[in-house]
């Protein structure tokens, strides 16, 4: 596909041109931010079964008595209940830290310097989006990049609170700073798990839940989506990656020389790829 | 079952704080900490009539002990035995407790970061002993037993001579150490160091009043949409969805 072909709009596609544009897949995530990603929800998982039943006065409980007996009797007490929630929460700490430092550059930096900002189209997305969820509308979602709004907000509420969570915690679990500061850590724990875990609730019913958004829940554990789903849920992204491959192959076709053998006498238009005989040109 | 109390006669009592230097000294107490306190009275009445006291205070393991109903993560609660106990395995240092208990009688040990306070001395009697300011009381003023027990010199004490507890009207959380005295002096000592009301730290208060009901409702709010949502769902069938 040459540059000027590819759609600057998302245009409705005709059945064959989606049933192909099913058949092929784009990669999404790399490997690393897939296991950073189960990694991330083992452990947050675990995180909230413990803390939960680690809050244990009335003033401040939000599961019933019986949840806390059972977390208890299967960690065989309080005490080592806690010391796993500590153990994990740490651990949890570190391979952040390692992520982040060393994989900073190749996996977060694009993330977080274009990928999450939010633009007009993102607002429009999250009233439309709604609205279809409900029922209450037919109109097609605002064209998104590799992510869509509502895991952009998810995205700043967990830039914002993990933060939170972990210092607040390790003070918590070295007594830092003396009593009124790891009061207030409690608390602070506490709030920004019950933010996550707001949004957290939202990103699970999207991504395992939701028909339309099952891709995305696929696209964690293979890497990759289908080229309809990009193109129907993230036209930008879509888009971009299209313009970037067909750049790609115009750089190599210039290079390539001009065929020799006979059998070449037949079409050299377009391109030789195999992915490329398949492609479609979406639109009109 | 047993519930253990402590009775201090006041009339034998000289204040001369060996309890508090042998508990010191029994449980590495560090300085400028202490888990008994001996406290004088200012002297009342117009002379001649004068009147004083001493008021020996520990911990009350109270029948209702505020401090457990304080500590977020458990750390404190109260045995079988009665005895308000802290599991230093669970503390996290916060000091709600301190802020909770009426009588002033928890600290954060500053080596450990960690709450500590009278436990009736539990390994003693664990092991079968007195606690050790019961024990060391040079004017032998201190009595230790189980209020369960009705031949114990503490029952007799309490119910027969007619020890009493220091609370107010506004404060009654069942404190079980008991004092022996002249009425007036009791009295005295009673209204000098009376109990203060259980109070939550700022942050604690924050927690309980706002922090805790908020993320219920975020919680719930976020719960309740995602039901109509799902429900929604399944109203419509799923191939409605699908592009």
């Amino acid at each position: 596909m040459r540059t000027e072909a590819i759609p600057v709009h998302a245009v409705p596609l005709t059945a064959a041109q989606a049933e192909t544009m099913a058949q092929l897949r784009i990669k999404k995530h790399h490997v690393a931010i897939m296991l950073l990603h189960w990694f991330n929800a083992s452990v947050w998982l675990l995180e909230l079964l413990t803390g939960l039943a680690l809050i244990s006065s009335h003033y401040f409980r939000v599961v019933p008595l019986w949840y806390v007996s059972i977390a208890e009797g299967a960690f065989g007490g309080r005490a080592n209940m806690l010391h796993f929630h500590v153990a994990l929460g740490l651990t949890w700490i570190v391979v952040f830290l390692v992520y982040g430092t060393f994989g900073f550059r190749t996996y977060l930096g694009e993330v977080l310097h274009k990928e999450i900002a939010l633009d007009r189209d993102d607002f429009r997305w999250l009233i439309v989006r709604t609205l279809r969820i409900l029922g209450r509308s037919n109109e097609p979602l605002p064209p998104q990049g590799s992510y869509n709004a509502g895991q952009k907000l998810f995205a700043f509420m967990i830039y914002a609170m993990i933060p939170v969570v972990m210092v607040s915690g390790v003070v918590m679990a070295f007594q830092l700073f003396g009593p009124a500061v790891v009061g207030w850590a409690i608390v602070a724990h506490f709030a920004a798990v019950g933010a996550v875990v707001s949004g957290l609730m939202v990103h699970v019913y999207m991504g395992a839940v939701f028909p339309e958004e099952k891709s995305a829940f696929f696209s964690m554990i293979t890497g990759t989506v289908d080229e309809l789903y990009a193109y129907s849920h993230h036209f930008k992204w879509w888009r971009e990656v299209k313009l970037a491959q067909a750049e790609w192959e115009q750089r190599h076709d210039r290079g390539r020389l001009v065929p020799t053998e006979p059998a070449a006498a037949a079409p050299i238009a377009g391109n030789s790829d195999p992915e490329g005989g398949q492609e479609q040109t979406p639109g009109p | 079952m047993s519930r253990y109390a402590m009775v201090t006669d006041l009339r034998k009592c000289v204040g001369c704080e060996a309890c508090t230097v042998a508990c010191n000294a029994e449980w590495s107490v560090p300085a400028g900490f202490a888990r008994t306190h001996v406290r004088k009275t200012e002297i009342a009445g117009t002379f001649p009539n004068l009147t004083s006291g001493i008021h020996v205070a520990q911990c009350n393991q109270c029948d209702r002990p505020p401090c457990a109903e304080a500590c977020p993560s458990g750390a404190t609660s109260q045995g079988a035995d009665g005895i308000v106990r802290v599991d230093k395995d669970l503390c996290i240092g916060c000091a709600f407790c301190v802020a909770a208990c009426p009588y002033d009688a928890r600290y954060i040990n500053p080596a450990t970061k960690k709450v500590d306070k009278c436990d009736f001395c539990l390994p003693r009697i664990a092991r079968s002993e007195q606690p050790v300011c019961v024990t060391t009381c040079t004017a032998h003023a201190k009595y230790f037993g189980d209020l369960e027990d009705r031949g114990s010199e503490v029952f007799r004490l309490v119910y027969a001579e007619g020890a009493r507890r220091i609370e107010t009207a506004s404060v009654a959380v069942g404190p079980n150490v008991y004092y022996l005295g002249k009425p007036e002096s009791l009295a005295l000592v009673a209204t000098s160091f009376p109990p203060r009301a259980p109070r939550l730290p700022a942050a604690g208060e924050a927690w309980r009043m706002a922090v805790r009901p908020l993320v219920m409702l975020a919680v719930g709010a976020t719960f309740l949409g995602q039901a109509v949502a799902f429900f929604t769902q399944l109203a419509k069938g799923e191939n409605d969805f699908e592009d």
